[in-house]
């Protein structure tokens, strides 16, 4: 480590079940490796310190806030970010929640509310009230007032009840699919 | 064919209204909930730089020197400007009251820590904020002006030394016979309010990316803007442009609530590109420059209000005196919320008695912006706390005086003491269908034994008025003096009968695109999907002015269905050339031009235009053969303010009425909300499922306002309050459930009958607490006269003021 | 709010992150979770010349009991902690306290031990620290040492720990039979930092209070352990009168409580004692 040169760190880390290299200065965030290097910009910046839970994705599969986060601190980890969500234009079950139950107005928040309910959902597929707070409670939402999507949330939980799997089941499983048949880039 | 655009849904061409009115799924959330939006910090352009802007560290300094060499030299650094190049590039903002304006970047002197004294442009923020530390800049301390009462000092600091004085604006307007009401009232009760300064912080800050092509001199500027074409006809006025040489391209936007701002960001950035040879320059405000000096802050109000009441109850004169502490400029046009009350001066109440004795103040914090509201919030606070106050004084409940003082729901339209005019209204409905849903009486008798334990437990119970579809003319006092407000939209039918509609302004999150498409979807018998809304630049679309005002639901209705009617007629006489008879003897019904007397004699809209589109020489020569027309929609009936302020302003009067259920904890000073209700009428709801989202989005505002939003400054005017962990936005915890109900008293004047709802609760909530937080501490014989009433202030009053 | 330049080390012992903190002294930092520290980069209110990420040094992110204790290494995310099997049964106060510290979203990445390293006299796991008697496993260039969480925390931000030393686990011992416990604060929003909470325990023996626990944050530069409350309860019986006694304490041994836009010092002194009255209460409850 030369003293006057920039460093630069080597980060390898599973994003949306692809993995990606890149060598970036240590001080680069995860959120704007996401955003920047891989164009990833569903991933929202609103605070910049961990507060507002826009950039919130999933790290082995729980929440986290990405702007708080170095890049280099997700080498080895699997980081699942909102553009894993829909199938082939499917909507998630989270996403179509959140649309039919008005639970978004200027949609800002929207990706790292999902997120943060996926972590909730996968865990615990029927909430309580009191477990919905606690998740919801750690994402700002400056336009719908919540109750919307408090609504949204328990609907989805509802409908994937019905289907009998986890948020992050059902992605996992159209990762798979996606990864099988091109036989390039996934494949772990 | 109806040779007027209709304003009722049973006017239009369809046998059955399928969307207009229904919770209709909005057309932009797929692209939302996946993260494809493409919001500004999203756009990468080539060649692309990347501002970062040093800001001041005083509130008032002379600037002594500035050394910019290392930063220029750094590595990865293309421009670095300073305001001796804004002021030899371009001029001080535009303001209002007028004259009160600075250049984008300091210039000499500063006015208000967070002002951009220096902005560089790098090939990454990183880098950008690298090269910041790199600049040093000596200041010469000047006297401080911290807060609105230091301004007026005879021997205060003068934040502009040319005006010979730190008040920008000082007038008393007087409607009606005011003096004599207060002389032969039975009553006068008065208190002393203070309304700390708030804002809109929306979760996306304000981002914009600039190219000033040095070939042609063409400023293109992309961001998110609220307004792109009044944003761009100021940006050609600071930075010496032709109008037409300026094209804003405005991107959805993460939230507004009026607090975008920008302006300074967007000049700054167009100076850096022409420094760096026409490269795109992006600024993306951090949130830290938004809470320090962005567009979030309003309403830093002192008032004394007077109300001169009969011994029934009846208010018959209002006295209101508000001294505003603007800031260090009138950049932002925070002015204009100091105007706006005039839209519904007197609430609710018949009062035909009125004075507003107003004084704007320069200050050394940010300047004032807008947020929704726009102003009345605070004054619909202080006058509804001192109708309780009245209330109390002759012992009537909050519901009573209230009811005995209602414009009657037969004087509509009504014109109020500071002259405009509510189109329509039932507020003893609103009222009466609240305390019957909420079971008012249980909940006084609650409230009744609770205190009677010594509990803190109060009620408040609000009514309000909130002005929909703005019109400059509101704020001609504050020296906005234009009439009239155009909105324009495009609609057109493509060779495959597909139908577009482009418009000038993108989403910020109330839906008005899908709004659109329902009108559309419904006037030509299609579905919402089926309709298009494109958006078009500042240059391209049709005369617009976006959102604002509690405005763009009824406009673009307006517009729409403007649009809608001009293009059947145009369909009309092409199906009447095809089917052979007069053009007048042809309507269209259901998606089919047809033939009156022999409706079976149809042909459908996409086949009319197919032939104008692609067989025009078979057509008469004075048809124009675009299956497409445009209408602007302006308000109908506005008349430019007498010398008093009066005016035909606001179109629409909405109507609110709230109740809630506190506790306070006297031992913290903290504040629980135990219930929530609320009735609203704003008219015909086009979009319930919409209507209703912003109603609970105003209310969580409403929270913050009452509760938890505040900035804090210390006595030299240095913020205290900037980050997300001071300044407290609220969260799923502190939002109530509401239990609601909708009365629909349609306006006369708009476009189906809808009312401007945007600002919603906002208006409302936080007066509602207020008065719930008092009825709480009045056995007490304690009054909460300061929002927030936070816990601080609260335990203070509590526990150090108790006498 | 881009974080300024740093360089970045990953050791994979604890002796080569000790190493590297011995080498630069103050000018490098330790990253954990990050959730305090990032922040404060991003704001460029910290600037290291070397941040040393211990997340890849194995072994630190275990969780045990043993020897009447409950051993957090200091890679042990405050979501795991309160993930951790049975935890509710062998340290209930734990898993409520940690409850209260911020949201999942941060407990997530955030560490037990990073919060009592940064020592944040508003936060709460160095008050349950405190209050719990939890013994603090330091390593440094000199080999490990232990120190009572009591006197680890020194003032504002700052502990004992020296620049090339590592907090390398915190050990809480478990709350005695029969113990009640309770933590309480006032924030301004759920999840916030308190502007006055308590920690309590207390066992109660032949119906006098035994073994009292009382502690305040969010009132000073430190955790304030009240030994006058906790002389006044032991061997007092318990009821709203020895709370309420008790509580007064609190608010007197609290000195020079800060004062801010959120809470005055005054406020801030006389909800400590509120707060540690009702925390009594509770703890009595459960005890």
């Amino acid at each position: 480590m030369g003293e006057r040169k920039i460093s630069r760190v080597t980060v390898e880390v599973t994003v949306n079940g692809r993995r990606q290299s890149a060598e970036l200065e240590p001080r680069v965030t995860l959120a704007d490796f996401l955003r920047v290097e891989l164009g990833l910009t569903g991933t929202h910046l609103g605070c910049e310190h961990g507060v507002c839970g826009a950039c919130t994705v999933l790290l082995d599969g729980r929440a986290v806030r990405s702007c708080i986060m170095l890049a280099v601190q997700a080498t080895g980890h699997e980081v699942t970010t909102i553009e894993a969500l829909a199938n082939e234009g499917e909507l998630h079950p989270l996403q179509q929640a959140f649309v039919d139950k008005h639970g978004l107005q200027c949609g800002f928040c929207t990706p790292g509310f999902i997120m943060a309910a996926a972590e909730l959902l996968e865990r615990d597929p029927d909430p309580s009230e009191q477990a919905l707070l606690e998740t919801l409670g750690g994402q700002v939402c400056r336009c719908t007032g919540y109750e919307a999507i408090i609504e949204s949330v328990r609907d989805a939980a509802e409908k994937l009840r019905q289907r009998g799997v986890g948020p992050l089941g059902l992605l996992a499983a159209a990762l798979e699919k996606k990864a099988a048949p091109s036989g390039n880039g996934g494949g772990e | 064919m109806s040779s007027r655009i209709p304003n009722s849904l049973e006017e239009l061409p369809v046998s059955e209204i399928r969307w207009i009115g229904k919770g209709v799924e909005r057309l932009e959330d797929p692209s939302l909930v996946t993260g494809r939006t493409e919001f500004i910090d999203n756009v990468v352009l080539p060649g692309m730089l990347h501002c970062a802007i040093l800001r001041s560290t005083y509130a008032h300094a002379r600037i002594v020197s500035i050394d910019s060499s290392a930063a220029e030299e750094m590595e990865g650094v293309y421009a670095v400007i300073t305001g001796r190049d804004a002021a030899r590039l371009t001029n001080p903002a535009t303001t209002a009251p007028e004259g009160w304006g600075a250049y984008c970047l300091a210039h000499e002197k500063t006015r208000f820590v967070g002002e951009p004294m220096v902005a560089v442009a790098a090939t990454s923020r990183y880098l950008a904020e690298d090269a910041l530390e790199l600049i040093i800049v000596e200041y010469e301390e000047l006297p401080v002006v911290a807060n609105a009462q230091a301004a007026l000092a005879a021997d205060a600091a003068l934040l502009f030394e040319e005006h010979g004085s730190n008040v920008m604006l000082q007038r008393k307007f007087t409607w009606g016979e005011v003096d004599s009401a207060f002389d032969q009232a039975d009553l006068v009760v008065s208190d002393d309010y203070r309304w700390n300064r708030l804002g809109a912080n929306p979760m996306e800050t304000f981002g914009c990316v600039v190219d000033w092509n040095p070939a042609d001199d063409m400023l293109t500027c992309r961001g998110s803007f609220q307004s792109q074409s009044y944003m761009g006809l100021a940006r050609s006025l600071v930075l010496g442009l032709p109008s037409n040489q300026v094209r804003m391209i405005s991107h959805p936007h993460g939230g507004s609530f009026g607090g975008k701002g920008g302006f300074r960001g967007v000049d700054i950035c167009a100076l850096l590109s022409k420094a760096a040879s026409g490269r795109p320059v992006k600024w993306i405000e951090d949130r830290l420059e938004y809470l320090l000096a962005g567009a979030g802050q309003s309403w830093d109000r002192e008032y004394t209000l007077q109300l001169a009441l009969k011994k029934d109850g009846t208010v018959t004169g209002l006295r209101v005196k508000l001294l505003d502490d603007m800031g260090g400029t009138a950049e932002a046009f925070g002015a204009v919320s100091a105007a706006k009350p005039l839209a519904a001066f007197t609430g609710c109440y018949a009062i035909q008695a009125a004075e507003y004795d107003l004084t704007l103040v320069a200050t050394n914090k940010v300047p004032q912006s807008p947020y929704r509201g726009m102003g009345p919030p605070p004054h619909n606070w202080v006058l509804e706390q001192t109708m309780d106050k009245a209330a109390r004084e002759l012992g009537l409940d909050p519901a009573e005086i209230r009811r005995r003082n209602y414009i009657p729901a037969d004087a509509f339209p009504y014109t109020i003491a500071s002259g405009n005019e509510y189109d329509s209204g039932n507020y003893e409905a609103a009222l009466d269908a609240l305390l019957d849903m909420a079971d008012y009486q249980k909940l006084c008798a609650e409230r009744d034994s609770a205190q009677a334990e010594g509990r803190l437990l109060g009620l408040g119970l609000v009514n309000t008025i909130e002005p929909g579809v703005f019109d400059w003319n509101a704020y001609a006092i504050v020296g906005l003096e234009s009439t009239g407000v155009p909105e324009g939209i495009t609609v057109a039918i493509d060779v495959m009968g597909r139908i577009t509609a482009r418009l000038g302004f993108s989403l910020e999150g109330q839906g008005q695109y899908t709004l659109v498409a329902q009108v559309l979807a419904d006037y030509f018998a299609v579905t919402p999907a089926d309709v298009s809304i494109v958006y078009q630049d500042s240059l391209s679309a049709p005369p617009h002015f976006g959102p604002g005002g509690s405005r763009l639901g009824v406009a673009i209705t307006g517009a729409a269905l403007g649009a809608a009617h001009l293009l059947e007629r145009k369909l009309a006489r092409v199906a009447a050339v095809l089917l052979q008879c007069g053009p007048d003897d042809v309507e269209l019904m259901d998606g089919f031009l047809r033939v009156r007397a022999m409706p079976e004699a149809k042909m459908h809209f996409a086949e009319v235009a197919g032939a104008m589109l692609a067989r025009s020489d078979l057509l008469p020569e004075d048809i124009d053969p675009q299956p497409q027309a445009t209408y602007v929609w302006t308000a109908p009936g506005r008349t430019p303010a007498d010398e008093q302020g009066r005016a035909k302003s606001y179109l629409t009067a909405a109507n609110a009425c709230h109740l809630v259920k506190v506790e306070v904890d006297p031992d913290t000073g903290t504040v629980d909300i135990l219930g929530y209700w609320l009735v609203d009428d704003c008219g015909t709801r086009l979009n319930p499922v919409t209507v209703e989202g912003q109603t609970m989005g105003g209310i969580a505002q409403g929270v913050g306002a009452a509760l938890l939003e505040e900035y804090v400054y210390d006595e030299s005017a240095q913020p205290l309050t900037s980050s997300f962990m001071d300044y407290l936005l609220p969260s799923v915890y502190e939002v109530p459930r509401v239990e609601k109900k909708a009365l629909t008293t349609p306006s006369p004047f708009t476009p189906l009958g809808a009312k401007g709802c945007g600002e919603g609760a906002m208006h409302t909530t936080p007066a509602a607490i207020m008065c719930a937080i008092n009825d709480a501490l009045s056995p007490l014989g304690l009054s909460a006269r300061e929002v927030p009433a936070s816990p601080r202030r609260l335990w203070k009053l509590l526990h150090e003021n108790a006498d | 709010m881009k974080p300024p330049a740093f360089e970045y080390a990953a050791p994979a012992s604890v002796a080569e992150a000790v190493a590297l903190l011995d080498e630069r002294g103050f000018d490098a930092k330790v990253l954990a979770g990050g959730q305090s520290l990032m922040a404060l980069l991003n704001m460029r209110l910290a600037r290291p010349e070397l941040l040393v990420d211990i997340a890849r040094v194995p072994g630190l992110d275990s969780i045990e009991i043993s020897g009447g204790c409950l051993g957090v290494g200091a890679m042990v995310r405050q979501r795991s902690l309160e993930f951790f099997p049975g935890l509710a049964d062998s340290h209930p106060l734990l898993l409520a306290g940690l409850r209260h510290v911020a949201h999942p979203q941060n407990r997530n990445q955030g560490t037990v031990c990073g919060s009592l390293a940064h020592a944040d006299p508003a936060a709460e796991l160095p008050a349950l620290a405190v209050a719990a008697g939890a013994e603090l496993v330091i390593e440094g260039p000199d080999g490990k040492r232990s120190e009572s969480a009591e006197d680890f925390f020194i003032t504002y931000l700052t502990t004992t720990l020296e620049p090339a030393e590592l907090l390398v686990e915190a050990r809480f011992p478990l709350l005695p039979e029969g113990s009640g416990w309770s933590v309480q604060e006032v924030t301004r929003r759920h999840g916030d930092f308190a502007l006055a909470g308590a920690v309590v325990t207390m066992r109660i023996a032949d119906a006098r209070v035994a073994d009292p626990h009382v502690v305040a944050f969010g009132v000073g530069a430190v955790p304030l352990r009240c030994t006058a409350a906790e002389q006044a309860l032991a061997g007092a019986e318990p009821g709203p009168a020895a709370w309420k006694e008790a509580g007064a304490l609190v608010s007197e041994a609290v000195e020079d409580p800060l004062d801010d836009v959120h809470a005055s010092a005054s406020q801030r002194r006389s909800v400590a004692g509120v707060m540690a009255s009702r925390a009594m209460e509770e703890a009595a409850a459960r005890a």
